[in-house]
């Protein structure tokens, strides 16, 4: 959990991120950025992910369980 | 599908591209996006320049300045060609073919074939395949397979998903019977339950251009584009390529009892620096042998993007050395399709330009 908190801090361009943080309130929030996010569920979490499932799932946290849920 | 072909070889490339360069700069105020959101995404797929054609200028010129200058620099003999292949997915007209017309335009004897092919990124590989194929019978010697893409008129230059990457460009591929004992391994695949992922949606029998075709509407993620323009499903196309295409050439290498480390380069198609950084990653080669300068440098020109790499980064050199290339293309159709092949000794690998 640590690590992908760091992970999605490092993708979002800010400090630190929380569960409850809303994907589209980010500025750095654009299709790059969700292609840098599909990027990273491919490589380190064996999942294809679409941008309408990062969409869907809102926050932070729903990210979270997104790339877990295998 | 695995298909394998003996005795032929490729003796010569030339990649015809349009002088126009247009900057990644010159076009970013078209965007709907910040000028630092719009840098990050140049650096991150490595976009910079591209080549246009001038308005007005069609798939069949390119060609026909091409072979013209190998006729003119008697590197090819008009008599010695019994094949015409055509991969295009912007033909001069619906009817008739584009091939026909450059056998006219060209002048070339009557007792031969021509043959349009609608495929796109994986065009180069289609190509190929189909001339081996025709080289197989007794009476084609010489097949000249040309690849041409004129898609800068059909994106919307407000479209940042498309624009800055789309560039114009064609190529001669001269591929004939050979006394050498040479062996080629392809693999083709297919899914066209994915067809509509890289698409134009109007100006075909299913949605003919109108005025309402014309409509520029903005999109989701900000981008404006009409039904007359390409569109392209990014994030599906990202891992569509990320999951069928590594397994497709390890499966190659396999089958060619070829050492990953054995090929020279890995020559694939251009779609942005981004996305050929991971495929080289995750197929476990490393990115000099990956080149992936040619979207920055020139643009990706669908099918043609394969010819333009080995021109670029092989050029003359071929001509004198040898080189085992694996080549793969992937995109619209959904097609992915790639080769392993021996290549080199070539009588010219070039870029022109019209």
């Amino acid at each position: 959990m640590e690590n992908f908190l760091e992970q999605m801090a490092e993708l979002f361009e800010v400090d630190s991120v929380n569960l409850n943080d809303e994907i589209i309130s980010f500025d750095a929030w654009d299709s790059l950025t969700g292609l840098s996010i599909i990027a990273l569920a491919d490589d380190e979490y064996d999942i294809s992910v679409s941008i309408d499932n990062i969409l869907n799932s809102k926050t932070i946290g729903g990210l979270y369980e997104l790339f877990n849920q295998k | 599908m695995d298909l394998k072909f003996k005795n032929s070889k490729i003796t010569g490339i030339l990649t015809i591209l349009p002088k126009r360069e247009v900057l990644f700069e010159d076009e970013m105020e078209n965007y709907n996006f910040s000028i630092q959101k719009s840098l990050k995404l140049k650096s991150a797929m490595g976009y910079n320049k591209k080549r246009i054609v001038e308005e007005g200028t069609t798939s069949s010129d390119l060609c026909v300045f091409g072979i013209n200058y190998l006729f003119e620099n008697e590197i090819l003999k008009k008599q010695d060609i019994d094949a015409l292949i055509l991969v295009t997915q912007t033909p001069d007209y619906i009817m008739p073919p584009t091939s026909n017309i450059i056998q006219g335009k060209l002048g070339l004897k009557h007792d031969m074939i021509c043959l349009d092919i609608n495929q796109g990124c994986a065009g180069y590989i289609i190509g190929l395949n189909q001339a081996f194929m025709l080289l197989e019978q007794e009476s084609i010697n010489k097949v000249i397979l040309l690849n041409a893409d004129v898609l800068s008129p059909k994106v919307s230059k407000k479209d940042r998903n498309s624009n800055p990457l789309i560039g114009d460009a064609a190529s001669i591929t001269i591929v004939e019977k050979s006394t050498e004992e040479t062996k080629v391994f392809s693999n083709v695949k297919m899914n066209g339950e994915g067809a509509m992922a890289l698409q134009i949606p109007a100006g075909g029998s299913r949605l003919p251009s109108s005025p309402e075709t014309a409509i520029m509407k903005e999109d989701a993620s900000g981008n404006f584009r009409s039904k007359d323009n390409l569109v392209m499903k990014g994030d599906a196309v990202f891992n569509f390529v990320q999951t069928e295409v590594p397994p497709m050439i390890d499966s190659l290498l396999n089958k060619s009892e070829t050492n990953k480390d054995d090929v020279d380069y890995y020559m694939f198609h251009q779609p942005n620096k981004f996305m050929l950084n991971k495929l080289a990653d995750k197929i476990g080669v490393s990115r000099e042998r990956m080149p992936s300068n040619i979207v920055g440098k020139y643009g990706n020109s669908s099918g043609v993007s394969i010819p333009t790499t080995i021109s670029d980064n092989i050029g003359n050199k071929a001509l004198n050395n040898k080189y085992k290339l694996c080549l793969s293309g992937f995109g619209a159709g959904l097609t992915w399709a790639s080769m392993i092949i021996d290549f080199g000794h070539l009588n010219f690998c070039e870029i022109i330009e019209y």
